[in-house]
């Protein structure tokens, strides 16, 4: 099975102060580290997964800026024959954008797939909406928070999809089909730097994002970035490390949870 | 006449509270809701929108997005195109607004949390809650929300009267997509949502070898361990222990986070708990926003301060 899996570089924000610049236009992410985001992470093992198993390739795909061929080195380290960089240095907010790009992409290449894999969603724009888009836009089937795939067959799928409170629903899907991946699908295989050193010996395809442009327009805008306004808060401890876990434990006394 | 369609989550026969979100987004916006809905008894009120188009379809089809398109077209040829369609955003909400959105070529901003009536703008959150977006459509015409859980069901309010109602039939099914069953998950000993006193782990507690020292640490404590998804995601902790949308709703007297960020999905399943107390080492966190009280420092200094003192 020929699988096409597309991967973002995100900026890791969970830990950092971010600062919005110029009046709302931007958020400064200058200092901010970049990872592969974590739903393409199991997309990419899942689809190596598979393809190891019964025989195919994997192709991983990146829009993104001339950085982003670091996904694609890790890619191919975990399994993947081809990584393809469609390089813009503009973020594309719009998920009708993005979708469109690699639609019209798909279509000019000519990639050969059976079915075409993306994250739930990215972790910094969190839209969850690209894989949606891009599989009506391809008039394909479409499955996303899929958490497992029981069984790959020549012209389906039957894939688990995660719903809410730990439920889940079991959907046959035909190929070729567009499904978008949910963590903890799988456990990605740990990535050491040899390997991705390994991997940037093989040859990464950069194609412009200029050359894919047909109907790429922003359908939304961002008028500004803001930041959330603030609730109440907490009581923020202070002192000693040792004074705050004093008065952690008198509010755990306090509260009835702890003698 | 202006509307506004509002497509209803259901599941096995529940009609979603959070479809309240997506019919109180409506009122905000001043606009009359039509709510879209296979047929079939789901005791709501109905008398919160202006209208309903009932769907002679099984609640599985409905749920399904290539058979969602075909009856949106349906609505669409019956009554005229929407100002706006709205979608919860849960697993099935953000599937068919996303591929609703790719079929008739519809703008789209998803999870949704806030309206400015006057700017015409809603609010979306960026980089987990740290920041938000302001969007609007960049042009005239129909466009697709999906609204996140509790941001507007408190202006949800009856319009005092029954709605008309119309009918959809003859909906085509695509065979490309189809319901096998549903899958629930299995049952374990451990039952986090009777728990009083819940200590939850998130991805701060770096790797799965410092489990053990937590673990004793809520020994200690005698309090039951819980996490976030990427916790359990890692295979660090059992499923049955993972607190969120897609885990367990708890509400104990106190729940103590270490390392947990606060990204929605998971404040949507403690939020109620009696005492929020949130330790981490980034002010800036968003959990921290939601807790009553706050420690910001290291986790595992913390954890080992704690059992110092506990340990006599
Ligand atoms: C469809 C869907 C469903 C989801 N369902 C759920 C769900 O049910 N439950 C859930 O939890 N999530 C869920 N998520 C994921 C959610 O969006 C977040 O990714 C997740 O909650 C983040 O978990 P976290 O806070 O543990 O990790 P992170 O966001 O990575 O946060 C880690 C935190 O630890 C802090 N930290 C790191 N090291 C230290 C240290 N040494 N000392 C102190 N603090 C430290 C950091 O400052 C940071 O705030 C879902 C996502 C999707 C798309």
């Amino acid at each position: 099975m020929n699988l096409i899996v597309f991967t973002k570089r995100v900026p890791a924000t969970q830990e950092e102060e971010l600062r919005i610049t110029g009046e709302g236009k931007a958020v400064d992410l200058s200092k901010v580290p970049f990872k592969v985001n974590d739903w393409d992470n199991y997309s990419i093992e899942e689809a190596v997964r598979i393809v190891e198993k019964s025989g195919g390739a994997v192709t991983a795909v990146s829009i993104g800026d001339a950085e982003s061929d670091e996904v694609l080195r890790r890619s191919i380290a975990m399994g993947a024959k081809d990584g393809f960089l469609i390089e813009t240095g503009d973020v594309l907010h719009d998920p009708n954008a993005r979708a469109t790009l690699m639609q019209n992409f798909l279509k000019k290449e000519n990639v050969p797939f059976d079915a075409i894999f993306t994250g739930v969603q990215s972790e910094d724009d969190q839209f969850g909406a690209v894989g949606g888009i891009l599989a009506a836009k391809l008039g394909l089937p479409f499955v996303s928070m899929v958490i497992g795939i029981d069984a790959t067959e020549s012209d389906h799928l039957i894939v688990r999809r995660e719903l809410e409170g730990g439920l889940q629903e079991r959907v046959k899907v035909m190929l070729p089909c567009v499904i978008s991946i949910q963590t903890g699908i799988n456990e990605p295989r740990y990535v050491s730097i040899m390997g991705v050193r390994k991997a940037s010996k093989v040859e990464r395809k950069v194609f412009k994002a200029a050359g894919y442009q047909e109907n790429v327009v922003n359908k939304i805008e961002v008028v500004k970035w803001v930041y959330p306004p603030k609730k109440a808060g907490a009581t923020i401890l202070s002192g000693e490390l040792d004074g705050m876990c004093k008065e952690l434990l008198g509010i755990l006394k306090e509260k009835g949870v702890y003698q | 006449m202006s509307y506004v369609l509002v497509v209803a989550e259901v599941r096995r026969g529940i009609f979603e509270e959070r479809n309240l979100d997506s019919i109180g987004l409506c009122a905000l916006l001043g606009k009359d809701a039509i709510l879209l809905i296979p047929e079939g008894d789901y005791g709501m009120n109905e008398q919160l929108v202006n209208g309903l188009v009932r769907v002679k379809t099984e609640e599985a089809l409905f749920l399904n997005p290539l058979n969602m398109v075909n009856i949106l077209e349906k609505v669409m040829a019956a009554r005229g195109k929407p100002d706006m369609i709205v979608f919860t955003n849960s697993a099935s909400g953000i599937e068919l607004a996303s591929y609703a959105a790719g079929h008739f070529n519809l703008p789209v901003i998803t999870d949704v949390n806030g309206y400015d009536k006057e700017r015409g703008i809603f609010f979306k959150s960026y980089y987990s809650d740290k920041i938000f977006g302001e969007f609007r459509p960049s042009g005239e015409g129909t466009f697709i929300v999906t609204v996140r859980s509790g941001s507007f069901k408190e202006n949800a309010a009856g319009k005092g009267s029954a709605p008309p109602a119309e009918a959809i039939e003859d909906v085509a099914a695509n065979a490309a997509r189809t319901f096998v069953e549903y899958v629930e998950e299995e049952k374990t000993d451990v039952d986090i949502t009777k728990a009083e006193f819940l200590l939850s782990l998130g991805r701060g507690i770096g790797n799965k070898d410092e489990i053990p020292d937590y673990e004793e640490l809520a020994g200690l404590l005698k309090a039951v361990i819980s996490g976030s998804r990427p916790v359990i995601d890692k295979l660090w902790l059992p499923k049955a222990r993972q607190v969120g949308t897609s885990g367990k709703t708890v509400k104990p007297k106190v729940y103590l986070a270490m390392g947990i960020s606060g990204a929605f999905q998971h404040i949507a399943g403690m939020k109620d708990s009696s005492c929020i107390i949130a330790v981490n080492k980034d002010p800036e966190a968003p959990i921290f926003q939601y807790a009553h009280y706050g420690i910001i420092a290291d986790i595992h200094k913390v954890r080992d301060a704690l059992k110092g003192i506990l340990k006599g």
